[in-house]
């Protein structure tokens, strides 16, 4: 308290007011915005936000200036008239300030994708969270994840789950990993890697059938025309038969197969000339038409997509290139031969050359138990045409009853801890909106004879206080409603080309505040600058003896 | 089937005496087609040139002009055999080495590269690392799908007349056997030539002429280069023979061209005339020179015509010379940009800040080498700084205004005042940068002479807002006014700018030097 007391507060105010430490804040802030706008050139925004622009460094560089804004202007008080206009511009950049410190604390700015007639009312959220889910207590758990653009440690704990690093930017490291979770013996859990080689490219692909492989490593692939399906060993034999039908029936749960051939099931024809098999299931029987799907059908002709019981039609996949591999076996149509062909792949042999293109494959690796695994490592993202290159992980490592495990953006981790059911996500933080939007259409002009967009249009339905209503929200048209406004960000085409569209959400209580203090700091600028006539830059060996430079 | 009827048809008809053999019809009357290229309607004219000049590098081939070449080629793909042969320009090393041609050999001609296509195309997918030559071949690639499109006959667009609404189709579609067989009935001895105007005629009526037809007339006048000739003029009867009366008369005169030069791409484009870089060095070398016309005027001193007049030769230099930098083409615009209200209040304001800021800089440097290899007093260095602390307050008000405009812009379609896209951000730190010189001179704490030295330095801040964050940072929203060729232009001005502020560090005016201003 005494040393309070001790500091010289004319001294501390003259400084904080002086040209001085306003040149320093300056200098400052324009240095940390220069390293910023190159380190979003190379490693993109979110990494610059994270390293520089969202730092409390930054942000204390910004209560600087604006404590430099205020003591200089009360340094120059009382009022005087050639002063009005700095006055007017110092007072504009505290309120422009406080407005945006408003919007710091109270403002939404987040993102919703809408899908056409699907009614939704979930914000995503800048800031990221790990999620912990109960599926079947209902129970959820959200916390927090530091907003830094490097690796940092975490010692946060929930019901046996630790909380013990946070990736921000991470690439993943291929490693085969042990399974979490314990199968039977002989359950069809392999995996492989293998090496793809043509004209134009090579590349190494892991398939697996894992049930713990995560989205990175699936079970189909598609490389340009050539579509890879990977198949539990145990049907290969089924493809090998080339049965005249050229129909395998097979159980997905237990990877058992046969062919209707094997046990004398009869292949008939509708009048219509379609195929179809009768298959009995205990008491019942399953109707397939393998040439349309490979589901079962019931007698409203509706496929049962949760049958385990499912067929397969060759014929289908003779057109166009398709590879079907089997951990150690690899099966093709040749048209040139008019006959599919089955061939062993073992690992370190010679590759198998495929009738397309003078395509060879090889395996490389092959696990029966292991699951492939993308290690998240630390590393400096890359942005380039305006997406990430490298460093699109976002990991979590968790520890829970003593054994480690990675939690990412782009794999979720489902698992049992104590006999309870969880589920762990790194995602976004999200905020559900009090009413409900649904998109009707999502209209793209183009430019005319071309393909650049010239327009992005959302015909947006409305669903609030039991009301319908419909709103057209396009480029430099915002929709609003109960406060939040609604812009058009982006689209995005679903898999069946249907468009989706993807709003900005916005609010902002700062508004007005910065509205009205970017008016004073204009004004200001004109009545201190260009409208003071008669004030002239000093002469240089003469100082202003109202000026607290002149003290400092 | 369709080329194979025409090209029947031109054999039935023979070609007639007044059709050169080797042009056919292409003649220079075809220069008024409309043509729907690029996302909107333009004259032949103009898209032959930028097509020819894409292929090239060049604006003509040979004798031929790049109608005249354009049309031959196009003719290809009736089955209308040409003597054209056009050239790519290849100047990356990488590049050459792989089509195998010679150290000084920087050309080869297309038909060859088409033998090349299936290699070059695997060479593109297979660069990694190499990003300049990823970049040259990728753009020899597209080189080669223009040039095969072109002699497909399938980029020369004709507007048809349809159950009363326009359909553009390809020459190859348009051309037809009945129409030409029609003509010859009425004009024997050329029956094509009418064929083909009858599109500018069936457009005409539909969409009128207007606009397109202005273009022709834009295009051909060369209003850049006259304007460039006029303020050279004026700056030598400045700054050689002295004469103010004469050189503002002529200045006046350049003004008034640009003035036409902007309103005429205002109409062609139906917009604020400032959405890529040829434009705002154009608007900002006009705006230079008005507001230093202006400001002389009401402050009575002659400097500000010679300053608004140096800095106007740059910009037209640029316009005329940096073709590889700034392309006077006039495209549509990206989507967010479509508002012409935030458009000519929020870029205008920032690109004639950006003027006003070069008239300092050009004051600045002319201090800087007087000082250096001249002569000038103390009192001299006193009155010029004073000058630059105009022109710095004038532009750094409007780069306020620029900037908070902006925000309000972006407030308004984005949702957010202000996000740090690197735009924003550059042109805060020029703001600062500036903010910092103006307190810095106003409390006297930056002495004239220091003022002077720091203003043109300070200049190199603008210029990477300007051109570094499209040609360096090239990231972010405003992502619209990228090309090449910009980073060396760049870096050459930041090397240059430096080195003069080097070799005329420490040289300050003596007090007692005869005025020789």
């Amino acid at each position: 308290m005494k040393k309070f007391k001790n500091i010289d507060w004319d001294n501390v105010e003259r400084f904080i007011g002086s040209l001085k430490f306003a040149v320093i804040v300056i200098s400052l802030f324009t240095l940390s915005m220069i390293i910023g706008t190159f380190l979003e050139s190379y490693y993109g925004t979110d990494f610059a936000n994270r390293a520089v622009y969202k730092t409390p460094f930054f942000m204390l560089v910004q209560f600087g200036i604006l404590m430099s804004i205020i003591f200089a202007a009360i340094l120059r008080l009382p009022p005087k008239k050639r002063l009005y206009g700095f006055y007017t511009i110092h007072a504009g950049l505290i309120i422009i300030g406080m407005g945006s410190l408003i919007t710091y604390v109270a403002g939404v700015d987040g993102q919703i994708t809408l899908a056409p007639n699907e009614p939704n009312r979930q914000v995503i959220l800048t800031k990221d969270i790990l999620k912990i889910t109960y599926p079947t207590e209902g129970k959820q758990v959200t916390t927090f994840l530091p907003f830094s653009a490097f690796k940092t440690n975490i010692d946060e704990t929930y019901d046996n789950i630790n909380i013990r690093e946070y990736i921000p930017f991470a690439e993943g490291k291929f490693v085969w990993s042990d399974p979490i979770n314990h199968y039977p013996e002989g359950a069809q859990i392999h995996s492989s890697k293998y090496h793809f080689k043509n004209a134009f490219a090579e590349q190494d692909i892991t398939l697996s059938i894992h049930p713990e492989a995560g989205n990175d490593f699936q079970s189909n692939m598609q490389m340009g025309p050539l579509a890879f399906s990977y198949y539990p060993s145990s049907i290969a034999h089924c493809f090998a038969e080339n049965n005249p039908s050229k129909i395998i029936v097979w159980n997905s749960q237990t990877a058992e197969c046969f062919t209707p051939e094997s046990k004398a099931i009869p292949v008939k024809t509708t009048g219509a000339n379609n195929r179809f098999i009768v298959i009995p299931l205990g008491n019942t029987f399953l109707t397939f038409f393998p040439d349309f799907s490979p589901f079962p059908m019931d007698t409203k002709l509706q496929t049962d997509e949760k049958s385990n019981i499912r067929v397969f039609s060759k014929k289908l996949f003779e057109e166009k290139p398709n590879l079907f591999l089997f951990g150690k076996k690899v099966s093709f149509y040749s048209k040139a031969e008019n006959k599919w062909i089955m061939e062993d792949i073992e690992v370190g042999k010679k590759a198998v050359t495929l009738p397309w293109m003078g395509a060879e494959i090889s395996l490389t690796v092959h696990q029966e138990k292991l699951v492939p695994f993308n290690l998240p490592i630390a590393t400096i993202p890359i942005q380039k045409n305006g997406s990430l290159i490298k460093g699109d992980i976002r990991a979590v490592r968790l520890d829970i009853l003593g054994k480690e495990y990675w939690v990412t953006n782009y794999s979720p981790l489902s698992l049992l801890v104590q006999g309870k059911k969880v589920v762990i996500e790194v995602t976004k933080e999200s905020l559900n909106l009090p009413f409900e939007l649904a998109l009707t259409e999502f209209k793209m002009d183009k430019d005319p004879g071309t393909n650049n967009p010239a327009s992005y249009e959302s015909f947006v339905k409305l669903f609030a206080d039991g009301a319908t209503s419909s709103h057209h929200v396009f480029m430099n048209n915002p929709m609003k409603q109960s406060g939040y406004t609604f812009y058009q960000a982006s689209y995005s085409q679903d898999s069946q080309g249907q468009y989706n569209t993807t709003l900005a959400v916005n609010v902002d209580q700062g508004r007005v505040m910065k509205y009205l203090g970017s008016l004073m700091l204009v004004f200001g600028a004109i009545w201190h600058y260009n409208l003071n006539n008669k004030k002239k830059p000093k002469k240089d060996n003469q100082q202003d003896p109202d000026d607290p430079e002149v003290n400092t | 089937m369709k080329k194979l009827l025409v090209l029947l048809a031109l054999c039935l008809l023979g070609i007639t005496p007044a059709m050169s053999a080797d042009n056919y019809f292409c003649k220079k009357d075809l220069e008024k087609l409309p043509i729907l290229q690029g996302g909107r309607v333009k004259p032949l004219y103009v898209h032959a040139a930028e097509a020819i000049k894409n292929l090239t590098g060049k604006s003509t081939v040979g004798e031929l002009s790049a109608v005249e070449a354009y049309c031959l080629l196009s003719l290809n793909g009736m089955g209308l055999p040409s003597d054209i042969k056009l050239e790519a320009r290849i100047d990356h090393v990488d590049l050459m080495k792989f089509l195998g041609l010679e150290k000084d050999q920087h050309t080869i001609a297309y038909e060859a590269l088409l033998a090349k296509e299936d290699a070059i195309k695997s060479e593109v997918r297979m660069i990694k690392d190499n990003e300049s030559y990823k970049k040259a071949m990728g753009k020899l690639y597209d080189s080669i799908y223009l040039y095969k499109e072109i002699k497909a006959g399938d980029n020369w667009l004709l507007a048809a007349n349809i159950n009363n609404h326009i359909e553009w189709q390809p020459i190859v579609v348009y051309l037809t056997e009945q129409k030409v067989i029609a003509q010859k009935a009425l004009t024997p001895a050329d029956p094509f030539l009418p064929v083909l105007l009858k599109s500018k005629t069936e457009f005409d009526q539909a969409n009128g002429n207007e606009k397109y037809e202005l273009e022709l007339v834009y295009a051909k006048a060369g209003l850049a280069t006259w304007a460039l000739t006029l303020s050279i003029i004026a700056l030598a009867t400045l700054v050689l023979f002295k004469n103010f009366n004469i050189a503002l008369g002529i200045a006046g005169f350049s003004a008034l061209v640009q003035i036409v030069l902007i309103a005429m791409r205002v109409i062609i484009s139906g917009r604020a005339p400032i959405t890529n870089m040829y434009e705002t060095v154009l608007f900002s070398g006009f705006g230079s020179l008005a507001l230093a016309l202006v400001l002389g005027h009401f402050k009575k001193e002659k400097l500000f015509v010679y300053m608004g007049l140096a800095y106007n030769v740059c910009t037209l230099m640029m316009l005329n010379f940096a073709n590889g930098m700034l392309t006077a083409t006039i495209s549509p615009l990206v989507p967010v940009l479509r508002d012409n209200f935030w458009l000519s209040t929020h870029v205008t304001c920032v690109i004639l800040s950006y003027g006003a800021l070069a008239l300092s800089w050009i004051l600045a440097n002319t201090v800087l080498f007087k000082r250096r290899w001249g002569s000038i007093t103390k009192k001299d260095e006193l009155m010029y700084a004073d000058i630059i602390y105009t022109t710095l307050k004038w532009g750094t008000t409007m780069l306020a205004g620029g900037v908070i405009l902006g925000g309000v812009w972006a407030d308004y379609s984005w949702g957010r005042f202000w996000g740090w896209d690197p735009k924003e951000t550059w042109s805060l730190i020029v703001l600062c940068t500036y903010m910092a010189i103006l307190h810095g001179r106003y409390t006297s704490w930056i002495k004239p002479a220091r003022f002077i030295t720091i203003t043109a330095g300070a200049f190199m801040s603008v210029m990477m807002a300007w051109f570094g964050v499209n040609y360096i940072l090239a990231t972010g929203l405003h992502s619209y006014g990228f090309s090449e060729g910009g980073a060396i232009f760049l870096g050459s001005f930041f090397l240059i700018q430096t080195i003069i502020l080097i070799i005329t560090n420490n040289y300050e005016a003596p007090k007692n030097t005869a005025l020789e201003a």
